[in-house]
């Protein structure tokens, strides 16, 4: 019994893998041969090389990338620290509202970003941070998300650790970083995957606030790249997907052993 | 005479309408060692907790060598503390977690090392400082916090019930290498602690606190043979002292200091005897009273059997039923 349960849900698994894998196999397959295969699967197509070097060519890729991982990056730094002060102060520090404050930093995770979309342009427009870096990361920074699960770390470390600490004669600051930090390591990583995997893709808030070359990530370069209006020829779109894709792609497979351990240990599904 | 080194005074804190520490002054000179002791909930933590800095008082001043440290952070009030989950950082090494505050407080690194290197060999660390806490066991893991107190060479250092998480016998050894490691740097220890034998063993004065207050605040020896109330007296010694109703007034005899005679005395009847090896515990019962002896040895009576039991005249103590109060003994209930 329990070994029919087991090929079932193991072939469920590989299913569901493999479904998920098409686009990309798709993809490869497209980019890799001329467009006249590009529907038409024929084992001994040529192979070349050919829609690369054009994807290449009609956007500034480089540039594209060299926006997204400093963007990603700056929201992630910028998540970290806020996060885990946030997330002490709510676990640790007592004060009046805390509750209330903790109850609001919940409810951010039920509004849709989408939504805010336009406040969120009028205030940065309003900071004149539009079509930059900053632009992009700012409304991102205060992740309701990472606050919560941090908080949820940060309150299973034993105040005892603490209390040492602060005996010991380290910084309020300093205990924080040599003690909490270290001992939410998983969840840190954990977090910031899935912070990285979504502001790498992050697609309808940069369309909006980018305007040029200087800020544009890969995501809204991809897009303009592919737009009907400069014909659609799906080699050169999938080639220059999986220029922007690979990157990360090729992290996520190096890390994935960590990536998984590290989601047990944090409970993200 | 020595000033005091540590000085509490009229030390309260409440949360709300419960006051855990209420009204408490006591004071220690250096190199002594004072247990707190009390059952659980009885504000003993909370008073140590306060004089580290970690718990505000309400109200109160707490003395340092002198100078009034309420206001001061606990990494400047110059103690060392050990805490009953051992409190040592499990992402570090052994020898990380003893370096741990001397980092923290700059102190150069060859008078680190000099000072690591002393207090492993006080504790007798020496093949474990690059393992993890985790791979220690408890014994070990104490020793690591105690090298801890030791490298910060502060003259103080609170203990909050350091051995309740280790088996008897290795709570008998830590005992003694406590005592002698205390004695040998001077140290002055406020220990707290819900063991009486612990706090009867080690301390130079002991403080028992029971709701927030203190009961009785004096040298082992008193609290053994000058119990100030039935509080006290039932807390200490094991079995606890009786405390047989007589008119208005509560008798206390401890089970070790009575005995069976042939005939006289008070007669009683048994209820059950307890064997334990070296001695046996027997109860009895007397009017409304619950009379326990410890005899020496073997010794088994049928339930229900009548027995005289006696005790002499300068080992009871006397309470007053109203106030509670030890009163001074006028007569011995053995004689009327």
């Amino acid at each position: 019994m329990n070994r029919i349960l087991s090929i079932v849900s193991t072939s469920l698994a590989w299913a569901l893998g493999i479904l998920w894998l098409f686009p990309l196999l798709y993809a490869i397959w497209a980019s890799i041969h001329p467009s006249e295969f590009v529907t038409r699967f024929e084992l001994f197509a040529p192979l070349t090389l050919d829609n690369f070097r054009e994807a290449w060519n009609q956007a500034p890729f480089l540039r594209y990338m060299i926006n997204t991982v400093a963007i990603t990056m700056l929201i992630l730094g910028g998540q970290l620290i806020l996060c885990t002060l946030a997330a002490y102060a709510l676990a640790r520090m007592e004060f009046k509202g805390r509750a209330l404050v903790f109850a609001l930093v919940l409810m951010q995770l039920m509004v849709v970003p989408e939504i805010l979309i336009v406040e969120n342009y009028q205030t940065l427009a309003g900071l004149k941070l539009i079509d930059t870096y900053w632009g992009v990361g700012l409304p991102y920074f205060a992740s309701a998300f990472g606050i919560f699960l941090l908080r949820q770390t940060f309150k299973t470390v034993p105040e005892d650790l603490e209390n040492a600490a602060r005996v010991e004669g380290c910084s309020l600051l300093g205990t924080i970083w040599h003690i909490y930090v270290p001992l939410a390591k998983p969840t840190y990583l954990a977090f910031s995957l899935v912070s990285i995997s979504y502001h790498w893709n992050n697609f309808l808030w940069p369309l909006v606030v980018t305007n040029t070359e200087k800020s544009r990530p890969l995501t809204v370069g991809m897009s303009i790249f592919g737009a009907p209006e400069s014909g659609v020829d799906w080699a050169v779109i999938s080639a220059g997907t999986l220029i922007s894709v690979g990157p990360l792609l090729i992290v996520f497979i190096l890390f994935q052993r960590q990536f998984v351990q590290s989601f047990m240990q944090a409970g993200i599904k | 005479m020595m000033s005091d080194f540590l000085s509490v005074s009229h030390l309260s804190r409440s949360y709300g309408e419960f006051h855990a520490v209420n009204d408490i002054s006591f004071s220690a000179k250096q190199g002594e060692f004072i247990a707190l002791l009390g059952p659980s909930g009885c504000g003993k933590s909370t008073t140590l907790k306060m004089i580290a800095g970690l718990e505000l008082p309400t109200a109160g001043k707490i003395e340092i060598s002198g100078s009034d440290v309420v206001n001061t952070p606990p990494g400047k009030r110059n103690l060392s503390m050990v805490f009953q989950s051992y409190a040592l950082f499990p992402h570090m090494s052994v020898k990380e977690n003893i370096l741990f505050g001397l980092k923290a407080r700059k102190v150069p690194k060859q008078e680190r090392n000099k000072r690591l290197n002393e207090a492993v060999e006080m504790v007798d660390l020496g093949p474990h400082i690059n393992k993890k806490p985790g791979q220690l066991s408890g014994g070990q893991c104490q020793r690591v916090a105690l090298a801890r107190t030791i490298v910060s060479n502060a003259p103080l250092c609170l203990m909050d019930e350091p051995l309740s998480n280790l088996d008897t016998k290795l709570r008998a050894e830590m005992r003694s290498e406590i005592r002698s490691l205390q004695k040998k740097l001077g140290l002055t220890v406020v220990y707290v602690t819900h063991d009486q034998i612990e706090a009867m063993s080690m301390a130079d004065s002991i403080i028992l606190l029971n709701e927030g207050r203190i009961e009785q605040a004096s040298t082992p020896e008193a609290f053994y043979e000058q119990p100030e109330t039935p509080f006290v007296a039932k807390f200490i010694g094991h079995p606890p002292m009786n405390l047989i109703e007589f008119d208005d007034l509560l008798v206390g005899v401890r089970p070790e200091h009575i005995s069976l005679i042939e005939q006289g005395g008070l007669v009683a009847s048994v209820v059950e005897s307890d064997y334990q090896g070296s001695e046996t515990i027997l109860t009895t019962s007397y009017k409304d009273s619950t009379i326990r002896l410890s005899l020496a040895g073997k010794r088994v009576l049928t339930p229900g059997a009548a027995v005289n039991i006696q005790w002499a005249p300068e080992n009871e103590h006397h309470f007053s039923s109203s106030s509670g109060q030890r009163i001074e003994r006028t007569h011995s209930v053995m004689n009327s």
